[in-house]
């Protein structure tokens, strides 16, 4: 395992809290007063509070949409606390610069903000969590070691007490609670080892399962205050439009509406340097939601121009290819010469919940309740809308009903903070499913070309790759890659050879002769991150390519791929394993083909997880696709809850079995073409195939799971269509192609 | 004025007879367990029970309902001791959860009406949508809570 530089960030704090009990916090500013909708002044300290009736609250940095971050992250401080499991309960943390992520573990893609994304919750505070567990656990061994008079190497903490071995005393940490609190905690703690884990690497129960069957669970849109009215939103459906009229007499005939309150475009991504404006909206506040929808529809909202006015999927396409011209073909001189031109549509997250916030502005305070994955932005936002300072704003993290990178936008939060503002009372903005639909942060539109050229042998000796797509919110933010129209979230997990002053780590097939190249376009669309960018693009591409070479050099594919895997023993080992598995090359039943492919993840970065997958489909004498077996192998280091892995891998192989069958996004006259589940069909239980996830042992330090399960499914499936009919899928998703 | 039955307990609502029963039992009566999703009977989140019938409750009105018996996720058990909610618990099915009130009132239905359900009548019986892709361990919970009817009736 890594260690870790000890550095401040590792130092604990403690003090009583009043009416008994453990407080550890951190060696700087107080900690913030800590609340949920129910008990608005209970503080809770900074990571661990122990009460004197034995109850260990946990205030945990990730927020929790289902990929059981606060159970992990949890195992992580319990383990090390040597904690009695049944007493964890946890809240996601305040906004604070404590709980920024991002501190020195060396992740390329983890910020320094106080956020979840890109699978990193357990990797990013691996050390921290473990440490403030075992600092907190030290202590109360001295406080046992006090009572007693004996000297502290006597006594052992065991599932929420400290025994005293030669005498058989035992004190609960509640009971301990106060005097701990007078002790101070060890700069540097004693981790356990890996042979003494109680939890890390066992299948714990995720901690949120009983509120999730029962109803209580809070999501955002279950937030309730006193005289807390609803807003129904709409904005315009032309990305960047403005508003041109409504009939706000005809919304206030509605029963319940109080209010009509409009919002001014504003920017959706990141601080107001970011240039993708949303739009004008307009919301209708009312005593329910139904009654603030059917103001809204009363209301006939005219909207006029917009920056994607005109614009149509077929000319996204035609812009994508002429793009792919502009930057000219080469000459490839080879034995054997592939050509060829691969696409994928925008996708929408479709989360279940669609997006909600909800404010509570007062004239020296606000209050918010959302679900979201950057509480930095979230605070932002506050202090844009209200100008207050940070001490008078209180962000609150409630569960995600699924965000997949969705809820991290900050155009929601403005909306209910503007109309809380203008109402001067609480509000819960909900955006209708359409709503929802048509104004995401869509994962880009993308078309690639590739030239490769093989010898004899079937090596290719030339890799000629462009790719032109919708370009992220970095390149409009980020003022140098502004200047030299460089999107840096193009590369990862495409084939590339380390470019750009050797500043990537190279990709793992070790191959030579390759150019890659990419062509950021603007389509006024906007894009944000969709469960593994850029994986969920690249790895389509270049796994399919990578297939596609492998049947030119009449070459097994799994063969064709391990060639290339000279450097990368970790993902050579995986493929062999999934195919082992999967029973690769094993005669199947007439009209069935296997696919395979394989990444990893964060592509860019040191340690990764690696993740490889086999499809197993067939394709009826009709033409109709079915995905019968799902064979996934994963890497992650040490899987801290295996279940929670497994889960990961089987939600991840059918969101990404989904996008690859019935997804995309279209543009119409400048909007959104779909609108809801009936036009943006998803994976339906139906759809869902047999999958099995192995996890493969190891005792390297975690890496991510909730992202790298969701590509390589999608090109093990095209190249299961390959090997069963002959067909090629190029352009995503198979939807209606023939398919014979 | 209009009155609904919510799990055993009368309401009675000053609302007009052709408000949503979905936005009647979260906003009104405040019952917040039962989701919206998508407001057109396409996803499942909003998913009720009236009488032992699945209703998707975005897609029904009070007027239509006033009377009848409903019940809603927390009426479904005082304890959280279903034989369906065990077997969510015992499968560890939620990712989100956002979804699983609406699966679990479907799941019960569907185990009213087939209680050997094979893979197939349960493809065939849950058609409510869950975007973290927990198919999987929904068809083996219903499997298992298959068995556990069993062992109390």
């Amino acid at each position: 395992m890594k260690s870790t530089t000890m550095n401040r960030r590792t130092f604990l704090k403690v003090t009583t809290v009043a009416g008994g009990g453990l407080l550890v916090g951190c060696s700087f500013s107080s900690p913030k007063l800590l609340s949920t909708p129910n008990d608005v002044k209970e503080d809770l300290g900074m990571w661990v509070r122990i009460g004197t009736d034995d109850k260990i609250t946990l205030i945990l940095p990730a927020s929790e949409m289902g990929q059981h971050a606060h159970t992990g992250q949890a195992m992580l401080v319990a383990e090390e606390l040597e904690a009695n499991w049944n007493y964890i309960q946890v809240v996601t943390a305040p906004v604070h610069s404590e709980y920024k992520r991002g501190s020195g573990q060396g992740h390329f893609h983890s910020s320094t903000s106080q956020g979840t994304g890109g699978s990193s919750s357990i990797m990013d505070w691996w050390e921290k969590l473990r440490h403030v567990g075992a600092g907190t656990r030290e202590i109360l061994i001295g406080a046992a070691a006090q009572k007693w008079g004996v000297p502290v190497s006597e006594c052992k903490a065991k599932n929420g007490e400290i025994h005293h071995l030669a005498s058989g005393r035992r004190l609960s940490y509640g009971q301990l609670a106060d005097a701990a609190a007078k002790l101070s905690p060890p700069d540097n703690p004693t981790l356990k080892s890996p042979d003494q884990y109680r939890f890390l690497g066992k299948s714990m129960p995720k901690l949120h399962t009983p509120a999730r069957v029962n109803g209580t669970a809070q999501y955002g849109i279950d937030v309730r205050l006193p005289g807390m009215l609803f807003a129904a939103v709409r904005q315009s459906p032309v990305f960047g439009g403005q508003l041109k009229s409504y009939d706000e007499a005809a919304a206030k005939a509605v029963r319940g509406v109080e209010a009509v309150v409009p919002i001014p475009s504003r920017f959706a991504f990141g601080s107001t340097m970011g240039l993708l404006a949303a739009g004008d909206g307009i919301a209708v506040v009312a005593d329910t939601t139904w009654h603030a929808q059917k103001g809204l529809e009363a209301m006939d909202v005219k909207f006029v121009g917009g920056d994607t006015l005109g614009l149509n999927s077929s000319k996204v396409s035609e812009k994508l290819r002429s793009t792919l011209n502009d930057m000219g073909k080469v000459d490839v001189d080879a034995e054997k010469v592939l050509e060829v031109e691969y696409e994928v549509p925008f996708l929408h997250h479709a989360t279940m919940e669609p997006i909600n916030c909800t404010a509570d502005v007062s004239a020296d305070s606000c209050r918010i309740w959302v679900p979201h994955q950057n509480q930095d932005r979230c605070m932002d936002t506050a202090k844009e809308v209200t100008g207050f300072s940070e001490d008078q704003i209180q962000i609150h993290t409630t569960m995600l009903g699924g965000s997949f990178g969705r809820k991290s936008t900050k155009e929601y939060i403005e909306q209910a903070l503007i109309i809380s503002k203008f109402i001067q009372k609480p509000v819960q903005v909900i955006w209708s499913r359409e709503e929802d639909t048509q104004h995401g942060s869509y994962r880009p539109a993308s078309m690639s070309r590739f030239q490769v050229g093989l010898d004899k042998d079937g090596i290719p000796v030339q890799w000629e790759n462009q790719i032109a797509q919708q370009s992220s919110h970095m390149i409009k933010t980020v003022p140098p890659l502004r200047w030299f129209n460089f999107d840096p979230m193009t590369y990862p997990a495409s084939v590339h050879d380390g470019m750009i002053f050797d500043l990537f780590k190279k990709h793992f097939y070790n191959l030579k002769g390759v150019k890659m190249s990419h062509t950021p376009v603007d389509f006024g669309v906007p894009v944000g991150a969709w469960r593994s960018p850029p994986n969920s693009i690249n790895v389509f591409y270049t796994e399919s390519v990578m297939d596609e070479l492998a049947h030119l050099a009449e070459i097994d594919p799994l063969e064709y791929r391990i060639k290339f895997l000279t450097e990368s023993p970790k993902h050579k080992a995986v493929l062999e394993q999934v195919a082992k598995q999967a029973g690769w090359g094993t005669p199947l039943p007439e009209g069935h083909g296997r696919g395979i492919a394989i990444n990893d993840w964060f592509p860019l970065d040191e340690d990764v997880t690696v993740v490889a997958q086999v499809a197993e489909v067939s394709i009826t004498n009709r033409g109709k696709l079915k995905v019968h077996r799902v064979d996934c192998v994963v890497d992650c280091g040490l899987a801290v809850n295996p279940d929670s892995v497994k889960a990961q891998m089987e939600g991840s192989i059918i969101m990404g079995m989904s996008a690859a069958m019935f997804e995309q996004i279209t543009i119409e006259k400048g909007q959104v073409a779909q609108s809801n589940f009936d036009d943006y069909r998803i994976a339906k239980l139906r759809d869902a195939p047999e999958i099995n996830v192995t996890i493969v042992e190891s005792k390297a330090s975690p890496t991510g799971v909730g992202e790298p399960g969701t590509s390589p499914v999608v090109a093990a499936i095209t190249n299961a269509i390959f090997a069963a009919t002959g067909k090629r899928i190029r352009k995503l998703p198979i939807g209606r192609q023939k398919l014979i | 004025m209009t009155t609904l039955k919510i799990n055993g307990k009368q309401h009675t609502l000053n609302l007009e007879p052709e408000t949503p029963l979905l936005w009647a039992i979260r906003d009104t009566v405040g019952l917040t367990g039962t989701k919206y999703g998508c407001g057109i009977q396409q996803c499942g989140a909003c998913t009720v029970l009236i009488g032992k019938r699945p209703v998707r409750s975005c897609g029904i009105t009070v007027g239509e309902v006033a009377g009848k018996d409903i019940t809603t996720i927390e009426g479904l058990s005082e304890d959280s001791k279903h034989p369906v909610q065990l077997a969510w618990i015992e499968e560890q099915v939620p990712q989100c959860g956002y979804c699983q009130s609406g699966q679990i009132m479907a799941a019960v239905s569907l185990l009213e009406r087939k209680p050997n359900p094979t893979d197939q009548e349960i493809d065939r019986g849950m058609l409510n949508l869950c975007r973290c892709g927990t198919y999987p361990r929904i068809r083996k919970a219903i499997h298992r809570a298959s068995d556990l009817l069993k062992e109390v009736s």
